[in-house]
């Protein structure tokens, strides 16, 4: 083989590639608009708050995507509906406005996909990530006790501090890390209609 | 000793060798943390540090073996190697190690990055932007280097393992360098990202790490065992199919996930298609290496490189098992695709970098191995160790995908199911960093000249090397 045909095979295979993926994938997915819901007059996906934006960094950067997944597949392949991860499975139109667009593809605990819906509650997702045993004794979630500030426990509640205290002499500050994370785990539904995902 | 009697370009390899050796041991001590968390949950209760945890662990050790281990060795056996493919020494030497040296300062930052300051959550792409903006640079110093080495006609000399040089070589730049435009440069809509970030991870496994394996797969195979590749026609056949389907192998992984659903069922014809492709150079390979058991137990870099080469073919054999249509939804999600991964870089690319290492550095730095029964130790452990670890894996993996896929199995329990494997999988990797804690230390005495050399194996004895190896047991 000649060295000039050969570097024109491997060029034209690799620009091949990167063609019908990236730009057919551009072209599939990549345009696709949010849809207005008619009864709320809400678009969905719904766009996440600059807080919730900030907490999928945090979100990334405490590498929870290593035992959680943000994809809930459909019933024919997975027990994931019944497992109540979702209520139908994700599409390409709702990962729109994720930034940084995550999926996981472990999953040593449940998928999060949903976990807006599932778990609402501020305080009870503050006292998961301090320290999920709070919540459940047998849990196997770490625990991320650096996300919050130990101030002494004075007079004064500190605003935010959790209902909770890890040896009474204390009380847990949630750091700003905390909130946004929290804020973006909320943000996390798959719970509304798409044109392409019916809810059943 | 006199410097100038190194040819021009072997200081560069020798520091991504060495660097690519403090990257295996740290990226596989790393890992081994990380499973024993797994295992022992208490571990991460106990040291409450944000680097300590599972979730930066595990991206900081797959940078360190994907990039520091694998990348920065395999860019230094080849650096060896280029030269020998055309005869043509290299020239700017300084350059090189300037390469050399800011690909090791960026293995560095990316490592430090991800502990303190956490992964990105892109897929292959943990290290922050401007890490990975210095590897391209660095590679673009090296890469540039290495194309001397293919020579402008190729008459002489084997050809596959230059296409699949000129194949790596390429790859790399061009996808790291687009993914990160696409990925952080611009912002791209969630949807598309994700396909990029697949997209990425093919390009960086199926086009850039296992090509350069192959590279040293077809060129040490043959010159190690004196033969030729049987059908040049059935190499190049597979080589023009690796370029056209490594950069879909990723999707396969996706399963019933957000992307186009024609994307994930190409990646799963590609698979199939891979699994052939690998059965075709096995066949080559089994051509190489048939009836050459008693050379091997005596040469451990033949050795090495032939279970590197049996691996490469399990591993994609793997891969079109992953993908048929009944284990895909069930091993989705799973260590069962760690498994692959750890037959992928430890027993294909590790045992072909630890066999080039033993093959080509004396050629380079005009030493010999001091201890035969060390390289034993070395091969064994490294090779039992990460074979268990895969097997390991695999089953537990096969255990995890069943209770996932049973609503009846509460997600707590599925701890339980993992934890003998796990258990067992600890054991090995800490087996196989036994067996390259041994390698390091006999590289290093080797390097040294601590002891008199006595199990000496140049492979090559030509006008590069100004000294040529004092013993050379198959050319001497
Ligand atoms: C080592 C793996 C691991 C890591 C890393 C991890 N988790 Fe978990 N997580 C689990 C497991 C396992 C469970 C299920 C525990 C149980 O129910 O017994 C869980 C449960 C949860 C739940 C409750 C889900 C439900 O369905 O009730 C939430 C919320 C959660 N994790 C959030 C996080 C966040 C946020 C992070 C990152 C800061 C994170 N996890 C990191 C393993 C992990």
């Amino acid at each position: 083989m000649k060295p000039t045909r050969a570097l024109f095979i491997v060029l034209g295979a690799l620009i091949l590639t990167w063609v019908s993926q990236a730009a057919v994938g551009y072209w599939q997915v990549g345009r696709l608009e949010p849809v207005l819901n008619e009864e709320s007059n809400l678009t969905e996906p719904p766009v996440p708050s600059g807080l919730a934006h900030t907490g999928a960094r945090v979100f990334a950067a405490e590498g929870c995507l290593e035992c959680h997944s943000l994809s809930v597949r459909g019933p024919s392949s997975s027990a994931d509906l019944t497992r109540g991860w979702g209520v139908r499975r994700t599409v390409p139109r709702d990962y729109l406005f994720r930034e940084p667009a995550m999926t996981g593809f472990s999953r040593i605990g449940p998928d999060l996909s949903n976990i807006g819906a599932r778990l609402p509650d501020t305080e009870k997702l503050m006292q998961h990530l301090y320290d999920p045993r709070l919540l459940k004794k047998s849990s196997t979630c770490p625990p991320h006790p650096w996300l919050f500030r130990k101030v002494p426990a004075g007079p004064r509640t500190e605003p935010g501090a959790l209902k909770v205290s890890p040896d009474g002499w204390h009380q847990l500050v949630p750091a700003y890390q905390a909130k946004c994370l929290v804020a973006y785990l909320q943000s996390l539904t798959v719970n509304y209609a798409l044109p392409e995902a019916p809810l059943k | 000793m006199n410097r100038n009697e190194f040819p021009p370009g072997s200081a560069a390899a020798l520091v991504l060798i060495l660097g690519s050796l403090i990257w295996s041991l740290l990226g596989a001590g790393l890992q081994l943390l990380a499973t024993s968390q797994l295992l022992v949950p208490l571990l991460d209760r106990l040291i409450a540090a944000p680097w300590f945890s599972y979730g930066r662990l595990v991206p900081a050790s797959q940078f360190l073996l994907g990039f520091g281990w694998l990348g920065s060795g395999l860019l230094g056996v080849l650096l060896i190697l280029a030269p020998r493919f055309s005869g043509i020494a290299f020239r700017y030497g300084r350059l090189l190690f300037g390469g050399a040296l800011l690909w090791q300062l960026s293995i560095f930052g990316g490592l430090t990055q991800i502990l303190l300051e956490g992964p990105s959550g892109l897929v292959g792409l943990p290290q922050p932007h401007f890490v990975s903006l210095l590897l391209v640079l660095s590679f673009l110093v090296l890469g540039t280097g290495l194309t001397r080495g293919l020579g402008r006609t190729w008459k002489s000399g084997p050809v596959l393992p230059r296409l699949y040089l000129l194949l790596g070589l390429l790859a790399f730049p061009l996808g790291l360098g687009t993914a990160e435009v696409l990925l952080r440069g611009t912002s791209a809509p969630g949807s598309v990202q994700i396909i990029t970030q697949v997209l990425w991870h093919s390009f960086y496994q199926h086009l850039w790490l296992a090509p350069l394996g192959l590279v040293l797969i077809f060129q040490l195979l043959p010159t190690l065992t004196g033969r030729a590749v049987n059908s040049l026609h059935l190499g190049l056949l597979a080589w023009v199919a690796t370029c056209l389907l490594g950069g879909w192998l990723g999707t396969v992984r996706v399963s019933d996930g957000p992307i186009p659903s024609w994307m994930q069922s190409a990646g799963v014809i590609a698979a199939m298609l891979m699994g052939v492709v690998a059965l075709g150079n096995g066949l080559l390979i089994q051509n190489l290496t048939e009836g050459r058991w008693e050379d091997s137990r005596r040469n451990v870099a033949l050795r090495f490189i032939a279970v590197g080469a049996w691996s490469y073919a399990s591993a994609y054999l793997l891969l079109a098992f992953l993908a048929l249509p009944w284990f895909r939804p069930v091993l989705a999600f799973t260590v069962g695709w760690s498994a692959f991964f750890e037959i992928f870089t430890y027993l294909f690319l590790g045992s072909v970098l630890a066999g080039s290492i033993y093959a080509l550095l004396p050629v380079s730095r005009n030493f010999g191995w001091p201890s035969s029964s060390a390289l034993t130790w070395h091969f064994w452990g490294t090779t039992l160790g990460s074979g268990t670890t895969a097997s390991c894996l695999l089953l537990a993996g096969a255990f995890q995908g069943l209770a996932l896929n049973d609503p009846g199995v509460p997600i707590s329990t599925l701890a339980s199911y993992l934890r003998p494997f796990l258990f067992v999988a600890v054991f090995s990797q800490a087996v196989w960093l036994f067996g390259q804690i041994v390698f390091s230390a006999v590289l290093l005495a080797g390097l040294l000249r601590l002891f008199p050399a006595a199990a000496p194996m140049a492979v090559f004895r030509d006008p590069l090397v100004i000294r040529p190896a004092a013993v050379d047991p198959l050319h001497g």
